[in-house]
């Protein structure tokens, strides 16, 4: 089998299929991913039925497509969750660590419907273990129902007192049991077909799935029902297994004394055409529409429509254009009133005034909606989390609760996008590193299992990412004697650097801090790369560490990604729009404490000292000064790093929209694009994380 | 116009065919461009100048949302710079790269250039490192080099690109 890989595979399907097929099989794959996890220990009713039904779906698509091995695998963990389902197995950690087994197995083939090519994945062992997992008895075999071999039917006792009321009308009473073949791809339409036969023929006083399930198109390869007609069995049997693709029914007669007493499905399924010869002329419509609309209404109506996001990136990109048209309308009619003021045009001004504020106002909303239009709950993100964090914590043999808040906070879906990676490292971390062994733990007085807290919540523009962990805290001994065993850093200035700042080293390139290099977290993506990530979305990452208590990592983010807040200054004739998550502070340098240190202006603000840079000159503005430079002062942050740029004069805040700059300029240092400003012309957005730690680092003395 | 069923392959600068330029003037110096490349011209307009780029470059300016960038061709071609008069046009060409603007001190005529009337720039000049010109046509009164756009425009700009258009998308 192995020898397959590598060949390339055929599957039944169009684009069209293929991008369908893809979509049903993400979200089924991520539900088992979050709930499989949910599952060990206390099976929730609900929890199971709908576990069941996601790997029930991937048979079906997997089986439509032609993907054989997907199906047959899909096919053993359903099995495996059908006796989980019945109660004739616990789910213990065996069984989900089979079921999750299968289920990467699945993330693997699913991929190959994508690329086309044989992964030469093994699922033979897998589904062997899947069966294994169903084989071995444990102590819940013996609490299952005596009928080990199906499921008790019977009526609960208003059933079965209506059942009596009808037997005494002269209708009788059946059990009928319907199996659908199982080459069938739409069991779930043909069991509903099937049940609205039954409904026709008299009363369906039970079903077995739930009457809902059925409806709500969940219906399976097999229905039971009690159902009360005025029919004989034999009409019964003909007329359901007029049904497309019903391959039997059994119809029994429930005499009324045998009314309270369980019923079990019979192990064979009853001979298909026994006395059926000639089937009934029933008119039923097959693949019909009735089916479809009828599982339709009875689903529940969302109020949701899937838009490409290219279309919403475009339309977004419409609005920032207005954004840009009503800032400069109201540039205008400023302007106009200061020189209509005289020629008592009152009434004209006045009327454009109202104009242009309405349009500033639907312009604002229509932003904003069409902002939150491309927000998700961060949720989807954090839902793989659990999953993450039990494989990690078995790995590195720890015991870890996560704790997750604020799934409902809604981010911008590049975000979420970019978001993932970054926040499943830090979490890494957070178990691998902070979490102590479960001997240490006890050895500190804490409770054996760590906790990890991942909380989310919006403040003013942003949305926060917290990564919290109570376990030993960062090293900074470690980290000292890593800088200096690394070369980042000279004994003298690792050593008498503050605690808060030989924490941030952990950002710093090429620095692990684990004692030995684990499955788990070496693998060379250091905390630097998280932060190069978040920074290139315009946000922040801090940590803060405490010895013997915990971490905690912050990420702030802009809510969205396609206009930034930014103050706008003027250096040097040009205007440059500093992104707001950075600044600090905005001074006039009167107000400012400026002092010289070793000969180079240094602004102490806040017990801080920060070094003063030219912000024209450190963009490379070889320009002659058109006015003295540093009026003002804006201090700006990067991490740690802080300094203060001096520019010409503050033009306010902005919402600006990033622009490119184009291939013929290219990627110029410490500029990250332009924008449009109220009057038609150009700024240039400046890149502070570069140009901060830049220039922070030329200020420090090496 | 009215040879509309003409085949267009002046790409080539093959002779038999004809050339279709719109024709502008660098101080006392005649240009031309393929039509075919030539987006729109507009009058002279604020610019925002990039700190640290190349000299030539001369910014960047805002053409209805787009940002498009803007090199001054005079600079680029050596020759003499002088001020911007009322004159002046920004050229705004598509290039495989997207939008340029180029600064020229005026744009005179849009004309077609028999094909043989144009010859390879050696025969007349020769220019060391001559990387836009593709041909000089000799017109009545005057010598127009037509100039490969391709070849005046600066080739890939070093650092990721890519990254720098994802980024602002």
């Amino acid at each position: 089998m192995a020898s397959t890989k590598g060949q390339r595979l055929q599957f039944d399907l169009d684009d069209d299929d293929l991008k369908l097929f893809c979509e049903e099989a993400d979200e089924q794959i991520e539900l088992l991913d979050t709930s499989l996890v949910q599952l060990e220990g206390e099976p929730d009713p609900d929890l199971l039925q709908q576990i069941f039904r996601a790997a029930h779906t991937l048979k079906g698509s997997s089986a439509t497509i032609g993907h054989k091995k997907m199906a047959s695998l899909t096919h053993a963990m359903e099995t495996v969750l059908d006796a989980v389902r019945q109660g004739r197995r616990r789910p213990g950690s065996e069984v989900v660590d089979a079921l999750l087994a299968g289920l990467d197995a699945l993330r693997v083939l699913a991929d190959e419907v994508v690329t086309g090519i044989d992964s030469g994945i093994e699922t033979a062992r897998l589904e062997a273990d899947l069966h294994a997992v169903l084989e071995s008895h444990d102590e819940t075999e013996a609490a299952a129902p005596a009928e080990a071999s199906g499921v008790a039917y019977r009526l609960d006792p208003e059933q079965a007192e209506a059942a009596l009321a009808g037997m005494d009308n002269g209708t009788s009473l059946y059990f009928l049991e319907v199996a659908i073949a199982v080459e069938c791809q739409l069991p779930s339409i043909r069991s509903f077909q099937a049940l609205q036969e039954a409904d026709a023929l008299g009363q369906v006083l039970a079903t077995w799935p739930e009457r809902e399930h059925v409806e709500a198109g969940a219906g399976e390869f097999s229905l039971a029902c009690f159902l009360l007609s005025s029919q004989s069995d034999e009409q019964l049997q003909a007329a359901i297994q007029a049904v497309t693709d019903v391959q039997s029914v059994q119809a029994r007669s429930i005499a009324p004394e045998d009314i309270d007493k369980p019923l079990t499905t019979t192990s064979q399924p009853a001979h298909p055409g026994s006395g059926l010869t000639g089937r009934p002329q029933l008119t039923l419509v097959e693949d019909g529409a009735p089916a479809d609309g009828a599982r339709g209404s009875s689903r529940k109506a969302t109020q949701s429509v899937r838009i490409d996001v290219e279309r919403l990136d475009g339309l977004m990109n419409l609005v920032g254009e207005l954004v840009i048209d009503r800032t400069r309308l109201q540039q205008i009619r400023e302007q106009l009133s200061a020189v209509l003021k005289d020629a008592n045009l009152t009434e004209l001004t006045e009327n454009f005034e109202e104009t242009t504020s309405h349009l500033a106002r639907v312009t604002d909303e229509l932003q904003e909606q069409i902002m939150r239009s491309r927000m998700l709950p961060v949720r989807s993100v954090l839902t793989r989390l659990p999953r993450l964090v039990r494989d990690v914590a078995a790995k590195c043999g720890k015991k870890v609760e996560l704790v997750t808040a604020g799934e409902e906070t809604e981010l911008d879906r590049s975000v979420i996008e970019e978001i993932s990676d970054p926040l499943v490292h830090i979490l890494r971390n957070a178990v691998d590193h902070g979490i102590e062994s479960p001997e240490e733990r006890r050895a500190a007085g804490k409770p054996e299992t760590g906790l990890v807290t991942v909380t989310a919540w919006n403040q003013e523009t942003y949305i926060y990412l917290s990564v919290k962990d109570d376990g030993k805290g960062i090293d900074t001994s470690t980290l000292r004697r890593k800088v200096v065993e690394k070369g980042l850093m000279t004994r003298d200035a690792a050593e008498s650097a503050s605690e808060q700042e030989a924490i941030q080293w952990i950002f710093l390139p090429g620095l692990s801090t684990a004692k030995q290099i684990s499955d788990v977290s070496g693998r060379g993506v250091g905390m630097d790369i998280v932060r190069t990530n978040i920074e290139r979305l315009n946000g922040q990452i801090t940590l803060h560490s405490t010895p013997g208590t915990g971490s905690e990592v912050i990420i702030q983010l802009p809510l969205t990604l396609a206009t930034t807040k930014a103050l706008m200054v003027v250096a040097n004739a040009t205007v440059y729009a500093i992104p707001l998550v950075s600044v600090t502070e905005a001074l006039a340098d009167h107000e400012a404490d400026i002092h010289t240190v070793n000969g180079r202006k240094t602004l102490r603000l806040r017990q801080r000292l920060l070094p003063m840079i030219d912000l024209a000159r450190a963009l490379g503005d070889g320009r002659p000064r058109q006015m003295e430079a540093g009026r003002f002062v804006v201090a700006a942050r990067h991490g740690e790093r802080q300094v203060a740029f001096m520019v010409d004069r503050l033009l306010g805040e902005q919402d600006v929209v990033v622009k490119s700059l184009g291939h013929m300029v290219g990627n110029r240092r410490g500029l990250t694009g332009a924008t449009i400003l109220g009057d038609g012309t150009l700024g240039l957005i400046v890149d502070t994380a570069s140009l901060v730690s830049e220039q922070a680092a030329l200020a420090t003395p090496a | 116009m009215a040879t509309k069923a003409e085949p267009t392959t002046e790409l080539t600068g093959q002779p038999a065919t004809e050339e279709h330029v719109v024709i502008f003037r660098l101080a006392d110096e005649y240009y031309a461009l393929d039509i075919q490349t030539v987006q729109e011209i507009v009058r002279m307009q604020t610019i925002t100048s990039i700190p640290g780029s190349d000299f030539w470059v001369e910014g960047i300016t805002n053409l209805r949302g787009r940002v498009v960038p803007v090199i001054d061709l005079r600079k680029r071609c050596g020759v003499d710079a002088g001020e911007y008069s009322t004159e002046t046009r920004i050229v705004v060409v598509s290039s495989g790269n997207g939008m340029v603007g180029l600064i020229v001190d005026a744009v005179s005529e849009v004309l077609r250039i028999p094909g043989d009337q144009v010859e390879p720039p050696s025969s007349i000049v020769s220019v060391p490192e001559n990387t836009y010109l593709r041909g000089i046509a000799k017109l009545d009164e005057r010598l127009v080099s037509l100039m490969d756009l391709e070849g005046v425009l600066p080739a890939e700009i070093e650092d990721d690109l890519a990254y720098a258009a994802s980024r602002a998308a």
